[in-house]
């Protein structure tokens, strides 16, 4: 473990300070210091489930280095909601039985979280399907997930309008 | 298993340049856009290059000016970028096409258009559409810059003109011309974040009824992406007939040179390329007319 | 959407108050919330990482082992060669309740002297870190001479070809006589003849195999792992020397499993390692290892001669089938059964002949997977149904109703099924439900496809199986569950919860389910095979209505009524006649408690047994009862690419009674996704026994981009011999998903592929081949 530099990271809004080597991926890191909401799946990009948002984008964290993500906001699901203050897409996701294994479930919510925030708040199925097609499920056939993610949309909507 | 190397993030354009500017070759110091396709590379290999410069979050080379005539992405601007832009379906329907079937959303959040130029892979789908739009690149070195056009670029498979001093800065198309249309189309295994079978784009201006504008590039049916310039002379300058279109669409497939591999055999990719040009050269004139 | 039927005599008037109902599962707050822990999250103190070395090679002989560089490398706990085993064989059998076990397909668990498939281990290293473990494994000094493998199930049985599996390369043949073939082919108008080949596939579960292991302060060898199968702790524990006491198994929720975590994995390798060093010891396989280092699977060879009527009666049957072991029995004896067993499908046939064998090679070794060789045949006989339908210019739908199977008709083995048989029902509306044919358009056609099937649930009656389930009550009235059985993402544990809820009165939130634990939760078997929640579902079942029997003669006591009078329901106690009079469940509870009456039971279930069916004829039963549906496709094919487009895709089934009817229908929609993959794009490439596509980027899953949202049709006859009348839906859902699909394309192409996956380039050339011949 050569080129380790000592990084601040600000994880679910908490700012974390970690020594990760140059070769290291976010996702290591994350595991690493007990984020392990994020799962690994494949680490080369071909299955989604270690999805984060960066500043509200998502990314496969197997695929960003540490040592390049800087002071933008890393937001796991975890970061999204709890049992205190479920994300409308986690409760359209578990009461609409989107999570079967529940190892996609993660870095499906942040894809969809991506996809509501940065392409459009009111996707219709094509927008979903073309937004998930990097985030592999075996479980669930996607026809929950669709489900969920036309759910959940609705309901942040509402709660935006409610504002 | 990463190997070792050396991550330089730098803040300015400049400092990147220098960093990268005593690199004799690409297992010196190559730089590292979204890293989709390096990060892979280098977990699969093994292999790393002593040091990577970090360019994808430099300031000013991410993002799309449209401006007298011309097309302008920064080198960094990604895949998502060009989806979230609805300028592009007016100046280069092609790369709408083509991000559209790009991977899945997380990699086209990140992946950027110079990465895919860079990495040299015969089945980056934004090459196709960016020589049927008669894109150019600019690279940049601590000495200076030169702007290429894209069609000169590749110089086999993986191999291309640009220095390992240099760095791709922007890409530039002229703004296509009224009465001109332009498509990608991906043949893939799956719907779905596939490797490509067989990548098509097509370009057609008309103009008093002739074809005055005909750019037809292939992707993965040879050492790298290119431009099937005899079948383009088929049609150029020309009324266009369903005859000509398919004199057009045999000659591209005669020009492929496709290799057998897990995905398909050679002369299906042939044979595809003749299906999907007429397709395409037919949906493009038809658009037109 | 759904549309939910349940018109069964007799249990008409039977309403439930959870059973059925579209409830949360309880596991899905955890998963959506990331609170989850899957077994590869755990983490302990001074824990060592493992790392397997394996061969390059398919076949070889290994002439040099020297693992001393590695074991110098500082950081490096432990190297562990076939050299270092006290016992060098590890059981391939399926971790039965009754111990049986076949010794003789014992699996080497370290390569001594010959490789026998690409990715076999050779050694074992545990180190400080995952890099170090890396970097001794690169320092380990390997010989690998090749020695001639057999890469072909026909080159296989030929007298001179390499043995890989005892002296004929068979791992295991059934025969099935019934009737009278030849007679049948006598009487037949018109007979059919064709022969369907399926590929090696890939489980993809999204978890890769991953555990942890420790030593306790008893000596007990702890294994938290990812499993579909805490029964194997006595595999681990005699192919490590120890008592099958100090080896302990603790499941956590899995990421997928479809058959491929039954057999033993990693668990085994952290046994050893945490045995050798007295230290935790982490094994996490890379998605590479995970291609290389599990079961996949059979690629089956089947031929189908079909004699029909001419009113298109089928008169006889005659199945050749031939599936691909690999070098190693594994699951493959049993699944070869399944296939047989299915092999004429859900029709009445008199006259039935199969020959079928597993055959041995040098590619990987192949072992369960969702439906367990019930979907190959499903392959086989529906597409010959569709090709007899062309041939007899029949309608498809009519072919196959009027030759369908009814409740007391015979299977090919001869047994009577008992149940409902609404193969026919679930056809027409999977069918209906299509609905028009859209026109066809330039180079795009459009076809539709239609599949039945009959798979067996529960495991083969000689498999004597049993489950054991346990249920308690709180003093505050909360109800604790314990079972061994796995979750394997299908909602097992909370279907356990629904049921003991449903009969004790007491919302499914309100339980907690411990599951999974081979030594403090009564054993239940594997969560595979379609047994979970027949077997668990009845034990708890059985355990909650000891229970709920013991309260409510207590509760009849206190209101003076019948303790029939009696109900439970939200937490209280009712009498059922007078509603008014009622109590709180846990001031119930503390009655019992301060009285000394039990509240809590330990229950068995066990499942029809039985024997062999006869080996010369296969006459017999083989499952306790099967499981009927059917599946229809709208596909779109563009004819100059051979791309395909699925449109629509609607399962029917009969599930006998939903539990969860989320939960059922995630089975369905999971299972038929497998499906178009397995018919349109999955496939494992071996090209002389070394693996060409190891990644998810090249065996290729559908992503959401090929995923139509999926309809289901669920009918519930409420026959089966589950839990209030539930049949298992874990597999069938998967079972005809394939086989509709490629009925479809046929039906749009107008000529068939008969090798799977029907890739665009086979397609393509199917076209063309039409396009000549006229
Ligand atoms: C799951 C997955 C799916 C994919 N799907 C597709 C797909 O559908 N279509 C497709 O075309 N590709 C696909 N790719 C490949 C990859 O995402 C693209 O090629 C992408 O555009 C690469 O961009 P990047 O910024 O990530 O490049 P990087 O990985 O950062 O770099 C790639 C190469 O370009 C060089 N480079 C990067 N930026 C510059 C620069 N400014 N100047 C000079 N050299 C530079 C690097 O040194 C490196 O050699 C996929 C990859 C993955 C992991
Ligand atoms: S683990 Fe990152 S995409 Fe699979
Ligand atoms: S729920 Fe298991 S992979 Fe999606």
């Amino acid at each position: 473990m050569t080129n380790v530099k000592t990084r601040q990271l600000s994880v679910n809004g908490v700012k974390r300070t970690v020594d990760a080597p140059a070769n290291e991926t976010l996702l290591e890191t994350l595991r690493r210091i007990g984020a392990v909401e994020v799962k690994c799946g494949c680490e080369k990009g071909d299955c989604g489930a270690c999805a984060v948002l960066l500043d509200g984008e998502a990314v496969d964290s197997c695929l960003t280095l540490t040592g390049t993500v800087g002071e933008r906001a890393i937001t796991t699901v975890k970061g999204l909601g709890g049992a205190e203050n479920p994300h409308p897409l986690q409760t359209a996701f578990a009461d609409l039985g989107a999570a079967q294994c529940g190892y996609c479930t993660p870095g499906m919510i942040i894809a969809t979280q991506s996809l509501l925030t940065n392409d459009t708040d009111t996707p219709d199925e094509a927008d979903i399907r073309l937004a998930l097609s990097g985030n592999l499920c075996r479980c669930t056939g996607y026809t929950k997930i669709y489900d969920a993610v036309l759910d959940g949309a609705r309901a942040m909507r509402e709660a935006e309008a409610a504002k | 298993m990463y190997a070792n190397f050396d991550l330089l993030v730098p803040d300015e354009l400049d400092q990147a340049l220098t960093m990268i500017g005593g690199a004799k070759t690409a297992e010196d110091c190559a730089p590292l856009g979204g890293g989709t396709n390096l990060v892979v590379d280098m977990r699969a290999s093994g292999k790393a290059p002593a040091a990577l410069v970090s360019v994808a979050r430099l300031p000013g080379l991410r993002g799309i000016t449209i401006a007298e005539g011309t097309v302008t992405l920064g080198a960094a601007t990604t895949v998502s970028d060009l989806l979230r832009d609805p300028r592009m379906l007016e100046v280069g329907a092609a790369m709408v096409d083509g991000s559209r079937v790009f991977a899945g959303q997380m990699v086209r959040n990140t992946a950027t258009v110079a990465g895919n130029i860079c990495c040299g892979s015969p089945a980056a789908d934004l090459v196709p559409p960016l020589l049927a739009l008669g894109a150019s690149v600019t690279l940049r070195s601590a000495g200076g810059e030169r702007t290429v056009p894209l069609d000169e670029y590749f110089t086999g498979y993986k191999t291309s003109v640009r220095r390992p001093d240099e760095l791709l800065t922007s890409i530039s198309w002229p703004v296509p011309a009224e009465n001109s249309a332009s498509r990608f189309y991906k043949l893939g295994r799956r719907k779905g974040d596939a490797i490509t079978m067989v990548g098509v784009s097509v370009l057609v201006g008309m103009k008093d009824g002739v074809c005055s504008e005909v750019r037809i590039a292939l992707g993965a049916v040879g050492p790298c992406v290119f431009r099937a310039k005899t079948a383009e002379t088929v049609l150029k300058g020309k009324a266009p007939s369903p005859e000509l279109v398919e004199q057009a669409a045999r000659k591209a497939m005669e020009e492929a040179a496709p290799i057998d591999d897990v995905r398909a055999t050679g002369a299906y990719r042939k044979q595809q390329v003749q299906v999907l040009v007429r397709r395409l050269l037919n949906q493009t004139i038809e658009s037109l007319s | 959407m759904n549309k939910m039927d349940s018109a069964v005599p007799g249990e008409q008037n039977v309403s439930y108050r959870q059973i059925g109902k579209p409830r949360t599962r309880i596991d899905s707050p955890g998963k959506v919330f990331g609170k989850t822990p899957y077994a590869g999250d755990y983490v302990m103190p001074n824990m060592l990482h493992a790392k397997v070395l394996r061969s390059k090679l398919p076949s070889a002989r290994m002439t040099r082992l020297d693992v001393s560089k590695a074991r110098d490398l500082p950081g490096v706990a432990c190297v562990l060669t076939y050299k270092d085993l006290k016992i060098g064989t590890v059981a391939t059998d399926i971790p039965a309740q009754t111990g049986f076990r076949r010794r003789d397909t014992d699996q080497q668990i370290l390569v001594d002297e010959i490789v026998r498939y690409q990715g076999e281990p050779i050694a074992l290293v545990a180190a400080e870190s995952v890099e170090i473990a890396e970097h001794a494994l690169s320092l380990i000094e390997v010989e690998l001479e090749p020695v001639p493998g057999v890469y072909d199930v026909f080159e296989a049985q030929k007298p001179d070809a390499p043995k890989v599996f005892g002296d004929d390369n068979i791992v295991a043949s059934y025969k099935v006589r019934k009737g009278d073939v030849e007679a049948g082919f006598a009487a037949a108008e018109t007979i059919v003849e064709n022969t369907f080949r399926t590929q090696y596939i890939e489980h993809a579960f999204l978890e890769p195999e991953v555990g942890l292991g420790w030593e306790d302060e008893q000596g007990v060898i702890n294994i938290r792992t990812s499993t579909q199968a805490v029964e194997t702790f006595r595999y681990i524990a005699d192919a490590i020397g120890i008592p099958h006491s100090k080896v302990r198994i603790r499941g956590a929720l899995v990421g997928g499993g479809f058959g491929g975590k039954c057999d033993v994995t990693v668990e085994l390798y952290i046994a050893l390692l945490t045995l050798k060093t007295g230290r935790p010891v982490r094994l996490g396989y890379t998605r590479e290892d995970s291609f290389y280092g599990h079961g996949k699977r059979h690629p089956f060879i089947i031929s189908h001669k079909t004699g029909f009527a001419k009113d298109g009666r089928i008169t006889a049957s005659k199945i050749d089938i031939t599936s691909e072991s690999g070098p190693y029995a594994f699951m493959s004896p049993y699944v070869l059964m399944y296939a047989t067993e299915a092999g004429p499908g859900p029709y009445l046939v008199d006259n039935v002949h199969i020959d079928s064998r597993s055959v041995a090679t040098n590619n990987m070794y192949t072992s369960a997977f969702r439906g367990f060789g019930a979907t190959q045949a499903c392959i086989a006989y529906e597409q010959q149904m569709d090709e007899a339908a062309k041939v007899l210019g029949m309608d498809p739908i009519e072919l196959r109703r009027i030759n369908l199977l009814k409740t007391g008709d015979a299977i090919a083995t001869g047994f009577e099924v008992q149940s409902a048989v609404w193969t026919e029902e679930c056809m027409d509306r999977a069918w209906a439900a299509l609905g028009e044919k859209p026109k066809d358009e330039g180079a795009i056609r459009y076809g539709h496809g239609i599949a039945a099937y009959q798979q067996g649930y529960g495991r083969m009656i000689w498999l004597h199986d049993t489950a054991e389930g346990w249920v308690g009550v709180e003093m505050d009235g909360t109800v604790v569950v314990r079972s061994g059985m796995t979750d394997i993402g299908a909602g097992q544990t909370s279907s356990l919860a629904q049921i003991a809820g449903e009969l004790l009165g007491v919302d499914m939130m309100d339980i907690t389910v411990y599951n999974s634990d081979s030594s403090t939760t009564p054993l239940a078997g594997t969560s595979s095979a379609t047994r979970g929640l027949y077997m668990s579902g009845n034990a708890v079942r059985n355990a909650a209505t000891a229970v709920r029997n013991r309260l409510a003669a207590r509760a009849a006591q206190h209101f003076g009524v019948a303790d029939s009078d009696i109900d439970f329901a939200d937490s209280r106690v009712f009498v059922a006649s007078d509603r008014e009079k009622s109590l709180p469940f846990k001031e119930l509870i503390a009655t019992c408690a301060s009285e000394g009456i039990h509240r809590s039971e330990l229950a068995i279930f066990r499942a029809p047994f039985g024997d062999w069916i006869d080996p010369e004829t296969g006459q017999g039963q083989v499952h306790p009862d099967y499981t009927y549906g059917a599946h229809a496709v709208q596909v779109a094919v563009d004819t100059e690419t051979g791309e395909v487009t699925i449109l629509k895709s609607v399962g029917a089934h009969d599930v006998g009674q939903c539990v969860n009817i989320a939960a059922v229908e995630g089975q369905i929609e999971g299972g038929v996704a497998q499906g178009h993959g397995y018919a349109l794009s999955e496939e494992l490439i071996y090209k002389d026994g070394c693996l060409v596509t190891p990644s998810l980027s090249e065996y290729l899953c559908p992503t959401s981009m090929d995923s139509p949202r999926i309809e289901c049709i669920i009918l519930e006859s409420r026959s089966g011999l589950g839990p209030f009348g539930a049949k298992g839906i874990g597999e069938p859902g998967h079972t005809p998903a394939a086989s509709a699909v490629a009925n479809a394309v046929a039906d749009a192409i107008g000529a068939r592929v008969h090798d799977f996956p029907l890739t665009p380039e086979k397609i393509a050339r199917a076209v063309s081949a039409t396009r000549d011949n006229g």
